[in-house]
């Protein structure tokens, strides 16, 4: 096997996993504060891959300009959300929680199916099949664009949750809610504020989808079960976890698509999922193994 | 609590009771009713299996479709090989033994390391799992297209409404026999209070990963049943997300944790989904999602509602 095209799916591997990472930050933000896994995420990525394919085929506009229009729509969804849906059962455990997060995400999905039909859309531009030469290894622009997003989210996350007052509240919160709320820090805003973040972030999935994947309504349920594989993976509640789970995710797709087949790489990373379940479930960059579960 | 559950059993046995005489009275070859029933009967078990495990048990599955197709998949692949008949008692026994068996080789690592959504992730992985691993395997599941079983052998519908039947009062009898008996009372306190249960010398795992094997239990003879039904089983169709979907909507509408919830909400439900099929044919699943976000949001403790449905009450958090 040559040295090449093991690096080279490498790669591979870890420009397509930054997308997953994308989405984990924002489930594990989300999982942080409420305690709950969002299953929906999936979804709302699909549709803000709509959002980002709609304005490209309606207005022309460039993808990567999309997203200063589908990031901030998603956080004001995502306070939607919270405030419409969430706030009334946010204290009565994980469980309403989860299911309406599941109900959601039959809403969504049968929605997009309706309004957009099950066609599946991907989004063409003149530099779609452009790609760089790089020591000798092709890499796509588009997936280094969802890799330079990956990166910009999670550090702007990272600087939200370090440097503003609102960020320390988020953080306090997800550490010990009891405490937190001690000092002054309402459940409320902080839920909100990062069910909005979360959205934004798969705001910002969602557009790295529509430059990279071809999408139908019903992709995002795989899709967000393969967030949650990262998350899994990187442990939750935890920014650069989140992050390297999905990556070290798309690595672990990229060889088992190459080395078997692209059916059995979903196999293989739905068995990686369970084993870590199983055995590690509080995530393989965990530092602190005591505080989240 | 105990009156009103033998209440709750003797009305549900007497509603499905009434059912045993509808074939009798409309042609199960040309009447609509028994063929409704048929599926309201499925959905009634499916939901009571999952009542089982979340409801009493407070273990959220998402998983009951994996066992479902994995039973479908028994007698399709048992069946085309010759090894079972047709309605064979047998065979639809042995799917149920391995939904529950994969549930408990499944169940005691999830069950012992994990709670609340972890453990209902790990279940919605495992459908996705079966559903990729028979879509590759090859000739023994015949991929993407599935088994075609011999649908000559079916002429009426009549057997198939009475083992569903028997199925529903089995899944009831199941339920009821749970919450008289010891192994009730172990699984409503592991619900209420898992660290007050296992110091009241209760073996968390062991009830936890009972319920769900009899839950998969259920759902594989449904599977099966099904597939006798179907006479066609792909994996699209029979590890459909729906098979999950709609049974956890019934017995929450119905009222989780309840006797009479899952079987109120399954024939309720399936009368609103087949009348939606006719009157909104495009926009009905779209229903099913807002029902059950409405169901949370506004009837906590589901239609049977003035009852104690008392899993909403308890805050449960990842230790």
């Amino acid at each position: 096997m040559p040295i090449d095209i093991l690096l080279q799916l490498l790669i591979n591997g870890i420009l397509f996993g930054a997308m997953y990472g994308i989405a984990a930050i924002g489930l594990s933000l989300i999982f942080g504060t409420m305690r709950i896994v969002f299953i929906a995420q999936g979804t709302m990525i699909i549709l803000a891959a709509y959002g980002s394919f709609w304005l490209f085929k309606l207005w022309g506009m460039d993808p990567y300009v999309s997203i200063f229009f589908v990031v901030p729509a998603s956080l004001i969804v995502g306070i939607g959300f919270y405030q419409a849906l969430f706030r009334k059962v946010a204290k009565a455990g994980q469980f309403p929680t989860l299911l309406i997060a599941f109900g959601l995400m039959a809403l969504l999905e049968n929605l997009m199916f309706v309004v957009f039909t099950g066609n599946s859309r991907a989004l063409q531009t003149s530099y779609s099949t452009y790609a760089l030469t790089l020591l000798g290894m092709k890499i796509s622009f588009v997936r280094l664009m969802v890799f330079v997003m990956a990166i910009l989210g999670a550090t702007g996350v990272t600087l939200f949750l370090k440097k503003t007052l609102l960020g320390k509240a988020v953080r306090a919160a997800s550490e010990n809610l009891e405490y937190a709320m001690l000092v002054g820090i309402t459940p409320h805003q902080v839920n909100t504020v990062t069910f909005a973040l979360g959205m934004g972030l798969a705001g910002l999935a969602g557009v790295a989808t529509a430059t990279t994947y071809a999408f139908d309504p019903f992709s995002g349920f795989v899709f967000g079960l393969k967030a949650m594989i990262a998350l899994a993976l990187g442990g939750m509640g935890n920014v650069a976890g989140a992050l390297l789970g999905g990556i070290l995710l798309g690595v672990v797709e990229s060889y088992s698509a190459f080395f078997l087949s692209g059916g059995w790489a979903d196999v293989i990373s739905y068995a990686v999922f369970l084993l870590v379940l199983m055995f590690k479930p509080e995530g393989l960059f965990s530092r602190d193994t005591s505080a989240k579960l | 609590m105990k009156t009103m559950n033998k209440k709750q059993f003797i009305l549900s046995v007497i509603i499905l009771a009434v059912c045993t005489a509808v074939p009798l009275i409309f042609d199960p070859e040309t009447s609509y009713v028994v063929y409704f029933l048929f599926m309201a009967f499925i959905y009634v078990t499916l939901a009571q299996a999952w009542n089982i495990v979340a409801g009493y048990t407070g273990q959220v599955t998402l998983g009951l479709h994996a066992f479902f197709g994995l039973g479908a998949y028994v007698i399709a692949i048992g069946w085309s090989r010759e090894l079972i008949g047709y309605l064979d008692p047998l065979g639809m026994f042995a799917a149920g033994c391995a939904a529950a068996i994969l549930a408990i080789l499944v169940g005691i690592p999830l069950l012992s390391k994990l709670k609340g959504d972890y453990f209902a992730l790990g279940t919605l992985g495992l459908g996705e799992i079966l559903r990729l691993v028979t879509i590759q395997g090859g000739a023994f599941t015949a991929g993407p297209t599935g088994i075609l079983l011999p649908s000559s052998s079916f002429n009426t519908l009549t057997p198939h409404y009475f083992i569903a039947l028997f199925l529903a009062l089995l899944a009831l009898g199941v339920t009821y026999y749970m919450t008289k008996s010891n192994i009730g009372l172990a699984l409503v306190a592991v619900r209420d209070d898992e660290t007050a249960a296992a110091a009241s010398g209760i073996n968390i795992l062991k009830f936890k990963v009972l319920a769900f094997a009899v839950a998969a239990f259920l759902a594989g003879l449904c599977g099966a049943l099904q597939a006798y039904y179907i006479f066609h089983v792909e994996p699209q169709g029979f590890y459909s997300l729906n098979w999950t979907l709609y049974p956890v909507l019934m017995c929450v509408l119905g009222g989780a944790g309840t006797l009479s919830g899952p079987v109120i909400g399954a024939l309720f439900l399936t009368v609103v989904f087949e009348i939606a099929k006719y009157a909104l044919p495009e926009i009905h699943p779209i229903f099913s999602g807002l029902l059950i976000i409405f169901s949370i949001m506004f009837l906590p403790k589901g239609l049977i509602g003035l009852k104690p449905g008392r899993m909403f009450q308890r805050t449960k958090r990842i230790s």
